[in-house]
């Protein structure tokens, strides 16, 4: 035996690990449930609920199936600017009048709506080294449907201490608005009584909605990964992603303010977005085990050529106990840049632009959620575990000077949002 | 295009440089194949947020699919 | 009834944990449960057990209707394989590398001149030359599909079997039970599947040792047997046969147990310095691994 020192002893603890990895013997199902609770002070309060199903086959085939039903209630910000006077504002379906008080946010509290989503994956090997999964997914909302499909293939190298991976999903949606699509930047109609009849409301109205055209969008989304072990202790990963999106990416219940020298919204227009998008995004994670903690950190960078780019910093770290429960403290902070055609109001006499949007999401936003999750693993294999988190929203100034009376009102609201959260495996 | 091209070739070169002397033997993976340490690790909580994310703020994505699939954004 | 009886384990209650007793592969065995949940280690106990029947009933040489049996009675025709069988083969192909020839799962045959029943009787060398054309893994040829060899060669996977059998039991305990730390003892081979809570060891008796050891982590394998020998004009001749020679190993210690993160690869550390006779030590010294040897 030529072969000294850890030669040997290495080569056959290789051989050792081959011997048994083929021993990755069918599991019962593994069921992975969780409840949400998503609330926000005075405005959107939201049920969550994800039960997912998944099966280990002989051979590392894996299939899963996910069902997720959430609920939302109460009210969003319409994207109008507040007023030292109430405002009255048309339902998106024509129907109904809402008002927002003396400077208060105009809230459109119009919509309750359920949506159920149902996926299923499954993943297997491809001959050695390579492993493929595919995917689909079925959504459906009050006025929204989705359907989407994916599919990865992964590569292994040196040792499996590294994975190469490519990414497609393509997805087809289809919106069909409440009240139906709005011309983009026509001007909401209003009744204060200046109509003659319900006849001569209703065809101002139906002249602010669009007859022809995209009702839908489509997002073709790349992803290429990279990850890497670097030791026993440490592994990270890259992902570099693109995607491109096509169609109706107006939010059709969204209006921008018109104001005049005085500060006062003369009118309401319906916002006008784009018809595509192309996305990048880069994506960093690492995770390290320390003796009894495991800290998991994360940043990404996105820009897309409407203009919005973005960073974000997102750390968990996991203090593991003897009695298999643990603690983890959640931070994450994120900054976003405006949109192009972001907004907070349009001033009367200027041009009306192609473009333009009042929604605060994509308007300049500095954002950070502080949260505190544990788990328990019980001795069945059963874990459970409970999160809180506090998520706080600040619109940024994006140097819009505010003319007359705007300028004591605030343009730029925050947002509060508690999230609590129950999950259970078994 | 020419993105693209140039993020092929970002992803190339981190592979390329990344792994030659990185990386453990299969027997040294006992620490890594403890759930905590999996890069999925907590995916559900993920997914929720991801959809909380999604409907509050103008980027997704990054760590997966930026996907469709939801009329709140 | 049959099949009941088969199964039959004795669960017992102790201070901190709960054992499950029973015979296989023709050794005492036993599985610790770091839990006091008897409703748990029962169920956890009966898919151990089964493993350990299912593995000694396919690759036993002993029994007649089984694997084993069909690839040692080919006469020479092709026997086909599942894909557990041809990984054992390809885990001896590698440690037949490793160990220049000297670990051969077909030297069995030899077994038929030599009686190791601590008798003073040897074989003739004719009878050694008449076997050792019946031992040689290089005549044996096999893939994922299939195995052909000689007629009247044989193979035992006694070399490997019952190791593999613990690691492949401690593999399906870290899926049922992976947070309980689980001891796996199949006649002193022995492996762990994660430390026990409280940082508290495992303590068992073994081989080579008057006294229990502890033991907290890791695999435990033993080769080589004290009580199978023999003595002849003084010379001992140990049970670890020379595939080349035919003969006994000469000067290897009587018994070795190693530590390694796994069954199969303690045991195998073990049978290979057995067969590097006096350099058994040495051996083990160089692969900078744990172990207890006991020369008579």
């Amino acid at each position: 035996m030529q072969l000294n020192k850890t030669d040997l002893k290495k080569a056959l603890f290789a051989a050792s690990c081959t011997l048994l990895a083929g021993n990755s013997v069918a599991q019962d199902w593994d069921f992975d449930t969780a409840i949400m609770y998503y609330g926000e002070a005075d405005r959107v309060q939201a049920l969550e609920g994800i039960f997912q199903a998944k099966k280990t086959l002989k051979d590392d085939k894996e299939f899963s199936a996910k069902l997720v039903v959430d609920s939302l209630t109460g009210a969003s910000a319409n994207g109008a600017v507040q007023q030292a006077t109430a405002q009255t504002f048309t339902t998106p379906s024509g129907n109904g009048q809402y008002t927002a008080n003396t400077s208060e946010t105009p809230l459109d509290d119009t919509f309750l709506d359920t949506r159920v989503q149902i996926s299923a994956q499954w993943s297997q090997p491809l001959a050695e080294n390579y492993v493929v999964s595919t995917g689909a997914n079925v959504s459906n909302e009050y006025d929204y449907q989705s359907i989407a499909f994916n599919g990865v293939l992964g590569r292994y190298f040196n040792n499996k201490n590294t994975t190469a991976s490519l990414g497609l999903s393509y997805a087809l949606d289809s919106v069909d608005p409440v009240g139906g699509r709005p011309v983009g930047l026509s001007t909401m109609v209003v009744d204060n009584g200046q109509f003659s009849d319900e006849a001569a409301y209703r065809s101002a109205f139906d002249a602010t909605r669009q007859t022809g055209g995209e009702d839908g969008k489509n997002t073709v989304d790349v992803i290429l990964g990279l990850t890497q072990v670097i030791n026993r202790q440490w592994i990270t990963q890259f992902n570099v992603s693109l995607s491109e999106v096509d169609g109706y990416l107006t939010d059709p219940y969204k209006v921008v303010s018109e104001v005049d020298a005085s500060g006062m919204a003369t009118q309401q227009r319906y916002e006008n977005r784009p018809g595509s998008r192309s996305k990048q995004a880069f994506f960093a994670q690492s995770k390290y085990r320390f003796e009894s903690s495991v800290w998991d950190i994360s940043y990404r960078l996105t820009n897309d050529d409407w203009g919005i780019n973005s960073h974000t910093i997102e750390s968990r770290y996991r203090f593991l106990f003897d009695n298999n429960s643990y603690l983890e403290p959640h931070i994450r902070l994120y900054q976003q840049g405006e949109a192009d055609f972001y907004t907070p109001f349009l001033r009367e006499g200027d041009a009306v632009p192609e473009f333009a949007s009042a929604d605060y999401r994509i308007g300049k936003l500095n954002a950070y959620t502080f949260g505190i999750k544990y788990g328990k693993k019980l001795k069945s294999g059963r874990e459970y575990g409970v999160r809180l988190e506090y998520y706080n929203q600040a619109s940024q100034d994006v140097g819009v000077e505010a003319p007359g009376g705007l300028n004591s009102l605030d343009l730029y609201p925050s947002l509060d949002a508690v999230i609590l959260q129950f999950d259970y495996k078994f | 295009m020419k993105k693209i091209i140039m993020l092929f070739a970002a992803v190339a070169i981190l592979g390329v440089t990344g792994c030659s002397s990185l990386g453990v033997q299969p027997w040294e993976r006992d620490l890594l194949a403890t759930d905590e340490m999996s890069l999925s690790a907590g995916a559900t909580d993920l997914a929720l947020d991801d959809h909380i994310y999604f409907s509050k703020e103008g980027t997704s994505g990054g760590r997966g699919f930026a996907g469709g699939g939801c009329g709140c954004n | 009834m049959a099949t009941l009886a088969q199964q039959h384990y004795e669960l017992s209650g102790h201070d901190s944990y709960i054992s499950a007793r029973f015979q296989a592969m023709a050794s005492p065995c036993e599985f610790l449960f770091d839990t006091l949940d008897k409703s748990l280690a029962d169920s956890l106990a009966q898919k151990g057990v089964a493993q350990a029947r299912r593995i000694e009933q396919k690759f036993s040489r002993y029994a007649k209707d089984n694997l084993c049996f069909a690839i040692n009675n080919a006469e020479g025709a092709s026997v086909k394989i599942d894909d557990e069988c041809y990984r054992l083969l390809a885990f001896a192909q590698t440690c037949f590398e490793l160990s220049d020839g000297m670990f051969d799962l077909t030297s069995g045959v030899l077994r038929r001149a030599w009686k190791f029943d601590c008798s003073s009787h040897i074989p003739q060398q004719r009878q050694i030359d008449a076997l050792l054309p019946l031992v040689g893994w290089e005549k044996v040829t096999f893939d994922q599909h299939s195995i052909q060899m000689k007629p009247g060669m044989e193979i035992d996977f006694g070399g490997i079997g019952k190791e593999y059998a613990v690691s492949a039991i401690a593999d399906i305990y870290r899926i049922h039970a992976p947070d309980m730390s689980v001891l796996i003892n199949l006649g002193g081979d022995i492996q762990i599947t994660k430390p026990r809570q409280h940082k508290l060891p495992w303590r068992v008796g073994i081989e080579n040792h008057e006294h229990v050891i502890s033991i907290v982590q890791g695999a435990l394998a033993t080769s080589g047997d004290a009580k199978r020998f023999i003595l002849r004009d003084g010379k001992r001749y140990s049970h670890i046969l020379n595939p080349k020679t035919g003969w006994p190993v000469a000067n290897a210690p009587s018994s070795v147990t190693t530590h390694a993160p796994l069954c199969v690869q303690a045991g195998c550390l073990a049978t290979l310095s057995l067969l590097n006779g006096k350099d058994a030590e040495r051996f083990l010294q160089n692969q900078d691994v744990k172990y207890w040897c006991t020369r008579v």
